[in-house]
């Protein structure tokens, strides 16, 4: 794991000289989880960052609400925006960068390897505690969990702990980085899409019936888009309202706006969100787990994202997030690629 | 009215309440409390907080108001109007909690007043509330004694148990709690004086075990008054992700959304809906010019709490928070709504 000393020491240079304008990062959360997005803006702030395995958040979100600031000032600061990145965020940063969402220069990349270790899955966490809350979570030298509780410690096994994306990653060290705490160590990957396994197993019957009752408990309060960095889009089909809308959009083109989505937490709506959802992440999903690890009512979503990863690994070779000078999956046709009915 | 009711009658009891839709909180498939139609099944009240309050009951995610029909005959068309109202059997939540009550109660000033809201009130007339008093704290975040509320508030209850170990102490509180007494008189016995006595130090009790507290909360109001363009609003809602989080699994959080449903445009077809919505979305402030007052996620994140500390204790002199702790249980980025407070406090001291 990267060491928060080097984290803080860079932070505080950055901060000093003016470098960036604030550093997106991690701080202690109050709200029974030990991390939370933490915004600091002084050097003096600057120690109240923290990096553990509890860093399970996907920070590059913030780069999206960054930048609809910037285009409400009238006169922005241009100064780069500082973030913390681990290997998984950073392909987001890529895609982002591969998209022309941001420039290189919009960021200055912290990196933190996650080296043989990961983040810690929320609900693997609760039952491993049964109960009990976690003050604090860190990794030994034996690449074990040490979670900290009020009874004193309990120690578990990195596959006991570790989030189930974290037991398929690409990449546990930034892909892309100004400044890099931690190894740059390769864990090696077996099974790459094994949490597939037991869903292609399944029928299409029963696959329907699982998707049914999953998306049935929807409650439209759209974390999961919310989450994603890669929902950055003004106007979403699923609004009910464009919010493109300005003074010169005219009545008629109000009114004939078509509605995609309804409001109405009905299976067929809820499950038209969903596929829209995770179509618009075919070739860019870079797999942070994020939109699963937020939703309130516990939705396997990432199964949905998974899949399409596999699909475009087995039919373009394509992975998401490696290299921003590689055309985007979905905007570009290759010669090796299977339909033929292009050319 | 003060009843006791051994727990090896609780389940005889639910049962002759069966010609009433009997909700209760159920473990779902993912383990998750949930509060679902018993079935005539064992009700365990032994629960932590439910994800989902009961409000879903009293006032649905989506609610018919009308449907609209166009019919053609020759050269005359004609547009028919349907009111629909919800069509409500008698229904009883049991081990609904205090403060999820008390949101009822709540609920129940919003929806009356000038405007009566016939949809919200055909369902709350036929529900009973049947409350737990939490012995033991639902949740880590629980602060309900510090928005005016206890472990054991009766407000918006019909009835309330208190857990002794082997029976429940029963306070009967409205003719409706009367009824369902009455369904199964037999199985409720007179409380002896000793017991009233143990019941009350229960509640007592129950008090001191919630752990989070947003102190001194009444003046809070008039603090937020001077507070409408502090920059306080821009550093606290820096993490949030505008999702709908805490407003829909809030308890008293009530705000919604009217539209037309189309299911088929020629000839016309479709129902007029309600559905949630929530100050959290960038386009519940949207004006149709394309100016939204409330463009940015400080605006929102303000909204959410001057709506709840400040505006509602001015017309209705109550706090709109029941302390359940959801919202900061469940936001994604740990807002955390008794710590934003506490800034509001702190600022400019």
């Amino acid at each position: 794991m990267a060491k928060i000393e080097d984290l803080k020491e860079e932070a505080k240079k950055l901060l000093r000289e003016g470098k960036v304008k604030y550093i997106i990062g991690y701080g202690a959360g109050t709200n029974g989880w030990p991390a939370a997005p933490l915004f600091v803006k002084t050097p003096e702030e600057v120690d109240r960052l923290v990096w553990d395995p509890t860093c399970v958040h996907n920070l590059v979100r913030f780069l999206v609400d960054e930048k609809r600031r910037k285009s409400r000032q009238k006169q922005p600061d241009k100064r780069p925006v500082g973030i913390v990145v681990k290997g998984c965020d950073s392909r987001a940063v890529v895609v982002l960068l591969q998209e022309k969402f941001i420039d290189r220069g919009d960021v200055f990349i912290l990196g933190v390897s996650c080296e043989k270790a990961g983040v810690v899955d929320d609900s693997k966490l609760a039952r491993k505690l049964g109960g009990k809350k976690a003050k604090k979570v860190a990794v030994n030298a034996e690449n074990r969990f040490v979670v900290t509780t009020e009874d004193g410690e309990v120690e578990a096994s990195a596959e006991e702990l570790l989030a189930e994306r974290c037991l398929e990653c690409k990449a546990n060290f930034p892909v892309v980085y100004d400044l890099l705490s931690g190894a740059k160590t390769k864990r090696p990957l077996d099974k790459p899409f094994g949490s597939l396994d037991k869903m292609e197993a399944l029928s299409s019957e029963e696959r329907w019936a699982f998707w049914k009752a999953q998306l049935d408990k929807c409650i439209r309060c759209y974390a999961c888009r919310s989450a994603c960095p890669m929902c950055y889009c003004d106007e979403c089909v699923v609004d009910s309202i464009n919010l493109a809308v300005t003074a010169d959009t005219t009545a008629d083109e109000k009114a004939q706006r078509i509605r995609w989505v309804q409001r109405s937490t009905e299976s067929s709506e809820n499950m038209v969100y969903h596929l829209v959802r995770a179509m618009h992440l075919a070739g860019r999903c870079i797999d942070c787990g994020e939109c699963e690890r937020v939703c309130p009512l516990d939705i396997p979503l990432r199964f949905l994202n998974k899949k399409l990863e596999k699909e475009a690994k087995e039919l373009f070779g394509y992975e998401a997030g490696f290299d921003a000078d590689l055309p985007a999956l979905v905007s570009c046709f290759r010669d090796e690629d299977p339909q033929d009915f292009i050319r | 009215m003060e009843k006791t009711l051994p727990k090896k009658h609780f389940s005889q009891w639910l049962k002759s309440l069966t010609s009433r839709r009997v909700y209760v909180p159920r473990k779902d498939e993912d383990g998750r409390w949930n509060y679902a139609e018993a079935d005539g099944g064992e009700a365990a009240l032994e629960v932590l907080q439910t994800t989902l309050p009961p409000k879903k009951i009293l006032f649905p995610q989506r609610e018919v108001f009308l449907e609209f029909t166009q019919s053609r005959e020759g050269q005359q068309e004609t547009l028919e109007l349907k009111d629909v109202l919800p069509e409500v059997r008698p229904t009883v939540i049991v081990g609904v909690r205090p403060c999820e009550a008390r949101a009822a109660w709540l609920l129940d000033e919003v929806f009356s007043g000038e405007f009566k809201d016939v949809y919200y009130w055909k369902r709350r007339d036929e529900t009973a509330l049947v409350g737990l008093a939490c012995t033991t704290p639902p949740s880590e975040h629980c602060f309900c004694t510090s928005v005016e509320g206890s472990p054991h508030s009766v407000e918006g209850l019909d009835l309330l148990l208190t857990d002794l170990g082997d029976r429940y102490y029963v306070q009967v509180l409205t003719p409706k709690g009367e009824k369902l007494v009455a369904a199964a008189k037999t199985l409720f016995e007179e409380p002896k004086p000793e017991v009233v006595k143990q019941a009350k130090a229960v509640q007592a009790d129950s008090n001191k075990k919630i752990k989070r507290q947003l102190k001194d909360a009444r003046p809070i109001a008039e603090k937020l008054k001077g507070m409408f363009d502090s920059t306080l609003w821009d550093e606290e809602s820096m993490s949030c992700l505008r999702c709908g989080i805490c407003t829909y699994l809030c308890p008293s959080c009530h705000c919604f959304d009217i539209n037309d449903e189309v299911e088929s445009p020629a000839p016309l077809r479709g129902q007029r809906v309600r559905t949630w919505d929530t100050c959290q979305f960038p386009d519940f402030t949207m004006h149709s010019s394309g100016h939204n007052p409330r463009p940015d996620k400080a605006s929102r994140l303000r909204q959410r709490l001057l709506h709840k500390f400040q505006y509602f204790v001015q017309v209705y002199d109550r706090f709109m928070c029941v302390g359940c702790g959801r919202c900061i249980a469940l936001c994604p980025v740990g807002i955390d709504i008794i710590k934003v407070l506490d800034k509001v406090k702190e600022n400019g001291a």
